[in-house]
């Protein structure tokens, strides 16, 4: 708040920067030649920060689609500021006219609302990603917000807990690492947990659970004393993320245990992946930001060109999940070598059902 | 009546010397009973390497508090020290790889850091507060500036055991490096002026000055010997996890805080030493590791390890030098 006059400033320098990059890719896209209807209006992914390789694969996303139709693709980002967030948007539908195809992950959720209004009313259309209030529904807001996609952690979480229960032949008792006891994913991979050992009928027991808040030191220092506890009781470690079970994976290679016990995670993390074709880990789930990034786009432009009526589209099509991609030690060479395709004619191909609000 | 406070005030300070000893110990003996397996030798050795990285970082923040001032800079030292670390060892980010010799880079970083922050401090006036709560987020930041978001995953196996993995006579190579650290900082507060001066300047700062000792110069140089120390501990927790990463040290500041308070150095300055520093980590170490071992419920321990803290600090502290607290 204190540097509130430098930011002016860089916001100022950046919106330069900005009109001079949409000036150059206009000269740039000046050869190409102009299909109508498909040219004349502008995508744009937004994003936190291409810093990240989350985002930075969700911009690589968009820009495959906008290449795909030849359209003029730009790129939003936030910093992790509201503000600049939503103001680099109005700018764009201004500059665009409200020609402007959106595909937006938004810093918070209360930017979403303010976003989908901003759109409706110059006439552009917006895909929302992850994070939204909950009573702020696309149907709503008629034909103007399109969608919004995001990821449930409850099957996620219950299908790579199957993996960790296959890896050490389905018997026996598992300690699990959640994250921070009042955050959404903690809450959702918790129950997905809990759903997986319910099912194997008492075969697998939960030996213990404690929130590591997301932090790989403190997952280190739980699975030490699980170790004390409950010594080679232990087959398996669940992390509700990748880099807590790094850190319990590290635990156990302090006491000689690594690639005995396997660990699984979620997110998909570079080391995670590494840690799987070592052998130490049994399993991930890598999110499919490429595809969120180009259906975020392609969803709307269907609408836009006539090939489908979005207001005619059912609830599960307008609010939905996408899917994980479990990698483990077989599918690991595979998911490395052909990293997932996406068909940009299949809009609903990869959604799994309808977002549920577990309040 | 001054004299009989004053010899009440040295029954009980005797006393309370050792209140941090026996908090340690009455912990021990609860855990023990409800859970046997803590006093085993697989659990001694395991509760030494996690406390390992915690002794190493409260040495340096010991010293600061001695004086006095508080340093807030750990997190930012500690991770750039681990990333640049990570970076100089063989890894899948850079193509240098000069082995050990990146322990002492690290070392030195971090004393270049704590150099700057003393500095920034002393002859600015900006209160160590503010100055070192800087330079962490500097820290954190030129981390995450050079590493862009991503993570350095280290494969020099050398430099992993020699610093974590590796067990010369059963004992984590770890906590053979802590106790080093703990004798080099048990050596600088007994054995040299600049031990003696800190504790003069945390005692009275006024007094110490007339008394002809250099007092910005200590605290420049304190702020120095503190970041040795996290660079050190930035260069372990790298081996440990085998990765370097801008948020390497999450949460190391409050354990390392909470262990000096516990353990009986009071931080307005001149109370305490390193051995009391010592005794705290093991408070808090082993607090952690018993409530997993009771099985006491996760809703319920963050609950009483703040108890279980405010007890330990209640029973510790001396208050016959505090007429004001804030």
């Amino acid at each position: 708040m204190a540097f509130e006059p430098k930011k002016n400033i860089s916001r100022r320098t950046v919106l330069k920067g900005a009109a001079g990059v949409a000036a150059a890719s206009a000269v740039g896209s000046f050869p190409m030649p102009a299909i109508a209807q498909e040219t004349t209006w502008t995508l744009a992914n937004s994003l936190r920060s291409v810093a990240n390789p989350y985002h930075a694969t969700f911009a690589k996303g968009g820009e495959d689609f906008a290449k795909s139709i030849g359209a003029t693709y730009e790129v939003l980002v936030t910093e992790g500021n509201s503000e600049k967030g939503i103001a680099d948007i109005r700018a764009l539908l201004q500059r665009t006219g409200g020609k402007l195809i959106l595909n937006v992950d938004p810093n918070d959720s209360p930017d979403a609302r303010v976003i989908v209004e901003e759109v409706q009313k110059a006439g552009g259309f917006v895909v929302t990603q992850w994070n939204k209030p909950d009573d702020l529904h696309p149907w709503d807001h008629d034909p103007n917000y399109i969608a919004h996609m995001s990821f449930d952690g409850v099957p996620t979480a219950e299908a790579i807990a199957n993996e960790l229960f296959k890896a050490f032949g389905g018997e026996g008792g598992i300690v699990a690492l959640g994250g921070i006891l009042s955050n959404v994913p903690a809450i959702e991979r918790k129950l997905g947990l809990d759903n997986a050992i319910a099912k194997t009928n008492g075969k697998v027991t939960l030996l213990d659970f404690q929130p590591a808040d997301w932090n790989e030191q403190k997952a280190f220092d739980i699975t030490q004393a699980w170790l004390t506890r409950f010594g080679d009781q232990i087959k398996g470690v669940f992390a509700a993320n990748d880099g807590m079970g790094m850190g319990a994976l590290e635990a156990l290679r302090q006491n000689g245990l690594a690639g005995q016990v396997p660990v699984v995670g979620i997110d998909g993390i570079d080391a995670a992946v590494a840690a799987i074709e070592a052998g130490e880990f049994a399993g991930t789930v890598a999110w499919d930001p490429l595809w969120t990034g180009g259906m975020g786009l392609a969803i709307p432009y269907a609408h836009v060109t006539g090939k489908i009526d979005i207001t005619k589209e059912p609830h599960e099509h307008r609010e939905f999940y996408g899917t994980g991609i479990i990698v483990t030690k077989d599918t690991v060479a595979d998911y490395k070598s052909n990293p997932p395709k996406v068909d940009f004619n299949d809009l609903w191909g990869k959604a799994t059902g309808q977002i549920q609000y577990r309040g | 009546m001054t004299t009989v406070a004053t010899a009440k005030g040295l029954i009980s300070a005797h006393w309370r010397r050792w209140a941090p000893v026996a908090v340690l110990v009455g912990l021990c003996i609860v855990i023990g009973t409800v859970s046997p397996n803590f006093f085993s030798r697989f659990n001694f050795i395991g509760l030494l390497n996690v406390a390992a990285i915690p002794l190493v970082i409260s040495m340096g923040a010991t010293f600061i508090i001695l004086m006095g001032s508080i340093d807030l800079s750990v997190e930012g030292t500690l991770a750039l020290c681990a990333v640049a670390a990570s970076m100089l060892v063989a890894n899948d980010f850079t193509g240098v790889a000069i082995g050990l010799l990146s322990v002492p880079v690290a070392i030195l970083i971090g004393g270049a850091l704590g150099l700057v922050s003393g500095a920034i401090h002393v002859s600015l006036k900006i209160p160590s507060f503010m100055t070192t709560l800087g330079i962490g987020f500097a820290g954190i930041g030129i981390a995450t500036a050079i590493l862009g978001g991503v993570m350095v995953r280290i494969s020099d196996n050398t430099f992993r055991y020699s610093l974590s993995l590796g067990r010369p006579l059963g004992v984590p190579a770890a906590v053979w490096i802590a106790a080093a650290a703990v004798l080099a900082a048990w050596v600088i507060q007994e054995r040299t002026r600049i031990g003696r001066w800190l504790y003069a300047i945390g005692t009275d700062e006024a007094t110490a000055r007339n008394a002809g000792i250099p007092v910005e110069r200590t605290r420049i140089l304190i702020f120095g010997i503190a970041g040795l120390f996290y660079g050190l501990a930035g260069a372990m927790s790298a081996a440990q996890i085998g990765r370097g990463h801008a948020l390497i040290a999450q949460d190391k500041l409050f354990t390392a805080i909470t262990a000096v308070v516990v353990g009986g150095t009071a931080l307005s300055g001149g109370v305490g030493s390193v051995l009391n520093t010592v005794v705290g980590v093991f408070i808090v170490v082993v607090l952690n590791n018993g409530m997993v071992l009771m099985g006491i419920e996760p809703y319920m321990q963050k609950g009483v390890q703040g108890l279980l803290i405010i007890a330990a600090v209640a029973l510790a502290l001396d208050r016959s030098r505090l007429d004001v607290v804030k």
